[in-house]
């Protein structure tokens, strides 16, 4: 049962696979109904999913895709042509057999009670026979197709409706005798044209190994199957007669069984379904073996393994990281020797094989944007006949490939987006043609790389956006004020579409209100961390680029420091980074901007929408990050600039996820964590806080006013007692305040519960001594810039070295008069 | 650490040796100190117990939540029960320990101020907590009286905190 379950599966991976693949090649029927080619394609996929559906009892299934097939096969010979109207017929089997697909795949077995195939199929018929005239032509198929072409109806009997396999279901006592003498003559008529045909219908030289799970083995006839599979086996010139025997047995053995129809089977069912089971699973035993013996280039991989090999990935990516920074630690430390170069090597060559192998671990996860655009034509087919309108849609790129993951996340939003242009883009025939544009529009749906983004461009030439009529729109339903309109570029104009709660559309057609916003498609873009950029040419048409990073999980950040903390800021959203002076900022009715060349930009304080602690002295020149997400740009003022890295997305996890303005976090090369910004939902809290603060007020907020020597405090940390005593009465002439420490752990007690100024250090002590107080402090962001003064008896020059190495200031060497002592340090505090 | 991996290993040899010696109504347990009190939780809710690493802070979250830190390449949120019991919080001195347990499937770490020692008491000796206790949040199990007279407060790791707390607006 095992098997039969794997069997299944395949069946219905494949089958969703070529149903989609179906969609596409219909719709592209429609426009060039001549295509032989396209339409032989079409009719084997409608071949193939009947065959593994009956191979596998799916009747229903088997029926709905026979009566299609019996279309598909008249128009590819020439007798019918595929009219839109025949089309929407086709459309809708094909829709059904999607449902029952998804109800196999659900529940396992194709009854699908909400899919009603009855209709379908009759009005397939009804194509089948509306129009043929012609019943020799017949003769000639190439393959099994034993539907009768000319409604012959004789009392309550459609003949056309009795094939070979389903003779057994006609209850024969209930005919009149002119019935039975029609049905009977019609049967040997269809025995007849079988034989005649025979030789015809199956083309051994097009069987090979790798179509062999196509070929529909009940459609045969039981000395076809034989010829079929003895031409398998020859093929595979591994000689097994025993094996032969098997499938011709259960070849035949299933040919007849599969004439119970369901119609009348209900009784007989249930004898007849074991043996189907067995002789099932044999027969598929046969079949795989005559096709596992080539060499398959392709594996399926669970999803799972993939994204388990990702997270290694990222681990080892961390890992790389953590030793790039010990090398260059190393590097400070021992500039110039030998071993460095060697370690080099390592180090790069290392950094090099992971970079390759995070790529070709990606390579795997990634899909072909295809696999998504597949469905787009027939949707604008749907739509465009649903709305009354001509759209032609061109699909380009669909080469491109994506991750997995955004693959499947991608879909929604973009099927949102092509209703859209078709919906509310493209202006129905009669209004183009006044405008003298071509009566059919088009889509341009575009999928290509721009560096480690890829780029979707949904194109129309409709009848455009006018940044006007959107802003007045908005002002109407209060989601922006007349003076931000005022204020407003037409590209972030466009953007308004994308605000929850707005709809250009004047009335809400069937398409367009079917739940899902704009807006929604912008977070889930967003969710991606993809932006989108809106154009549009009022009567030209509007462009939508989708701009999404080519995979989730390692992505390139800057990394900026707000204060004391640290924070990754995705690079893909990073427009530029700036210096400024305060002069610099202006402050327009209570908000601050930066004047940027010719732009105008928002400015807010990092610290003030994560609200930490002010602790750092703003200093002369500050340091912006300009952000944009869209149409939409920021000024974001940080501390420092810490540089770009690699960093891998990690999760918060279930209780701290969500939180606004955090994507996520990272680790970093030192093992420590450092949270990684949401672009989005910071340029919605950054908004408030411009609304709130003003920055150069933030800015004031950590200056200390300091005027007198009494505001300020300066350490003295030495082991002797004596020695300290010898600084306070140096320095207490200066009038300002004394702390002491015995040596640098208490050092660094007190550094964190008091406001220290400047320390004067001794070198030589106990616990700690003096170098590894100075490094400890260093690492600080707060205490970076505080005055550190070695004063110390060790007088060499590799002391004085390594006293600047470990970020001392100034190196004094005992003993010292007073008043170099004072003027050290009242050069050190500005006094 | 020394301390540490006693507990540790006197728990494995308890839990591997003889079936017998566990019987039903013991309940194993960790105690600890947080402020002036003394808690408890259950033994198989413990990941792991470390020294005190250095931690991220982490916006718009109760003061409870210090932040997140890096535990072998996972991120692991740290709440301080010292100030989600309103208990001033204490220096971070040798003492210290970082608690990870498992809740909802999560691994969070609590930061407390010292492991007193693994406990094994009898279920009949564990009541319910006593109205008086302020019980809002349902993070008391009960009250356990030990032979020695001592009175142990056991906590129910799973309620120990809430995402719905700490990220309000969240989905």
């Amino acid at each position: 049962m095992d098997e039969i379950q794997e069997l299944l599966e395949d069946f219905l991976v494949e089958a969703f696979e070529m149903i989609e693949e179906m969609d596409q090649d219909l719709v592209e029927l429609e426009n060039s109904p001549d295509d032989l080619e396209l339409l032989n394609k079409i009719f084997r996929v409608a071949h193939t999913i009947k065959g593994s559906g009956s191979f596998l009892n799916f009747d229903k299934l088997t029926r709905l895709t026979h009566h299609m097939e019996a279309v598909l096969d008249k128009a590819r010979k020439g007798e019918l042509t595929i009219t839109p109207d025949i089309m929407d017929v086709i459309l809708e089997s094909v829709d059904a057999m999607k449902g029952i697909l998804e109800y196999i795949r659900d529940n396992g077995d194709d009854s699908a009670p909400d899919i009603d195939i009855e209709p379908i199929v009759v009005k397939l018929d009804a194509i089948v026979n509306g129009k043929n005239t012609d019943q020799s032509s017949q003769n000639t198929a190439d393959n099994v197709q034993t539907e009768k072409k000319e409604a012959k109806i004789v009392g309550n009997i459609n003949l056309d409706e009795i094939t070979l396999e389903n003779a057994d279901e006609i209850d024969l006592d209930s005919l009149e005798p002119e019935e039975l003498d029609a049905v009977l003559e019609h049967l040997v008529q269809l025995r007849n044209q079988k034989k005649d045909s025979q030789e015809g219908k199956v083309n051994l030289n097009e069987i090979t190994l790798e179509n062999a799970d196509e070929i529909d083995l009940d459609s045969l006839s039981p000395e076809e199957a034989d010829a079929v599979l003895d031409h398998l086996v020859q093929l595979r010139n591994q000689e097994n007669s025993k094996e032969n025997q098997e499938k011709k047995e259960e070849s035949k053995q299933s040919n007849s069984e599969n004439a119970n129809k369901p119609a009348e089977s209900s009784n007989t069912n249930v004898a007849p379904a074991k043996k189907q089971n067995l002789s099932n699973e044999q027969k598929k035993k046969a079949v795989k073996k005559a096709i596992s013996t080539a060499a398959d280039q392709t594996i399926r991989v669970d999803v799972k393994r993939l994204d388990q090999l990702m997270n290694l990935i990222g681990e080892l990516v961390l890992a790389k990281n953590r030793l790039i920074k010990i090398y260059n630690d190393v590097e400070e430390r021992y500039e110039g020797e030998k071993f460095l170069e060697e370690l080099n090597q390592v180090v790069s060559s290392i950094s090099i094989v992971t970079t390759d192998l995070q790529i070709a671990v990606m390579k795997t996860r990634m899909l072909p944007i295809g696999k998504v655009f597949n469905k787009f034509p027939r949707l604008v087919r749907d739509l465009s006949r649903e709305l009354g309108k001509k759209v032609k849609l061109i699909i380009e790129g669909e080469d491109t490939e994506l991750d997995k993951s955004i693959i499947e996340e991608i879909g929604d939003p973009l099927v949102h987006m092509i209703r859209n242009s078709v919906d509310h883009g493209i202006e129905p025939p009669e209004e183009r043609k006044a405008k003298g544009k071509p009566e059919e529009g088009t889509v341009w749906l575009r999928a290509y790389n721009e560096g480690n983004m890829i780029v979707i461009e949904i194109k129309d030439d409709g009848k455009g956006m006018d940044p006007e009529v959107l802003k007045r729109k908005a002002i109407e339903k209060g989601i922006i004020t007349e003076s931000e309109a005022a204020n407003m570029s037409d590209k972030e104009a466009f953007m308004l579409i994308f605000k929850p709660g707005f709809s250009t559309a004047a009335k809400v057609t069937n398409v367009s209100g079917r739940g899902v916003g704009m807006d929604v498609v912008k977070t889930n873009i967003e969710k991606l961390n993809g932006i989108i950029e809106v154009d549009s040419i009022p009567g030209q048409g509007t462009t939508f680029k989708l701009k999404i990073p080519l995979t989730l999980a390692i992505i390139q950040a800057l990394l900026v420091a707000s204060q004391e903390d640290l924070f990754a800021v995705p690079l893909s959203n990073v427009i530029e980074t700036v210096r400024i002076v305060e002069e610099d900022i202006y402050t327009i009715e209570g908000k601050s901007v930066l004047k940027l060349r010719e732009e105008v930009l928002p400015l807010v304080n990092m610290a003030d929408i994560f609200e930490i602690e002010k602790v750092l002295e703003p200093e002369k020149y500050l340091y912006v990050v300009i952000l944009g997400l869209g149409a939409t740009k920021i000024g974001l003022i940080v501390d420092r600039f810490i540089g770009q890295e690699e960093i891998v997305i990690k999760s918060l996890g279930e209780f701290l996820k969500g939180l606004p303005g955090i994507a996520g976090a990272t680790i970093r090369g030192d093992g420590r964590v450092t949270l990684i910004v949401d672009v989005g939902s910071l340029m919605r809290l950054a908004k408030e806080t411009h609304n709130k603060k003003i920055v150069t007020e933030s800015l004031n907020e950590a200056k200390k006013k300091k005027e007198k020597p009494s505001d300020y405090t300066v350490m003295l940390v030495d082991d002797s007692a004596m020695d300290r005593k010898i600084m306070r009465n140096a320095l207490e002439e200066l009038g300002i305040n004394l702390i002491e420490a015995k040596d640098g752990v208490e050092a660094l007690q007190l550094l964190k519960n008091n406001e220290v100024d400047a320390m004067l250090i001794d070198i030589e002590m106990p616990r700690m001594d003096g170098y590894t107080l100075a490094q400890e402090i260093r690492k600080y962001n707060k205490y970076r810039k505080l005055p550190l003064i070695a004063v110390t008896s060790r007088t060499t020059k590799a002391d004085r070295v390594r006293g600047v190495e470990v970020g001392m200031n100034e190196y004094i060497t005992k003993p010292y008069t007073p008043e170099y002592l004072q003027n050290v340090v009242r050069r050190n505090l500005g006094l | 650490m020394g301390s540490l991996n006693e507990i540790v290993k006197q728990q494995q040899q308890a839990l591997t040796k003889p079936e017998e010696s566990v019987s039903e109504d013991i309940v194993q347990l960790v105690g600890f100190i947080v402020g002036e009190e003394e808690f408890a939780v259950p033994i198989l809710s413990i990941q792991e117990i470390i020294k005190p690493i250095e931690w991220t802070r982490v916006p718009f979250t109760p003061d409870y939540v210090l932040g997140v830190f890096n535990l072998r390449g996972n991120v692991l949120p740290l709440i301080d029960l010292r100030i989600k019991f309103g208990v001033a919080a204490n220096e971070i001195d040798e003492n210290t320990r970082f608690i990870v347990m498992k809740i909802k499937g999560e691994d969070v770490a609590f930061i407390i101020d010292r492991l007193t020692s693994a406990l094994r008491i009898k279920k009949k000796n564990i009541l319910p907590p006593p109205d008086t206790y302020s019980n809002e949040d349902d993070i008391i199990e009960g009250v356990g009286r030990m032979d020695d007279g001592r009175i142990i407060t056991i906590l129910k790791v799973d309620n120990l905190i809430k995402r719905e707390e700490i990220v309000p607006n969240g989905n």
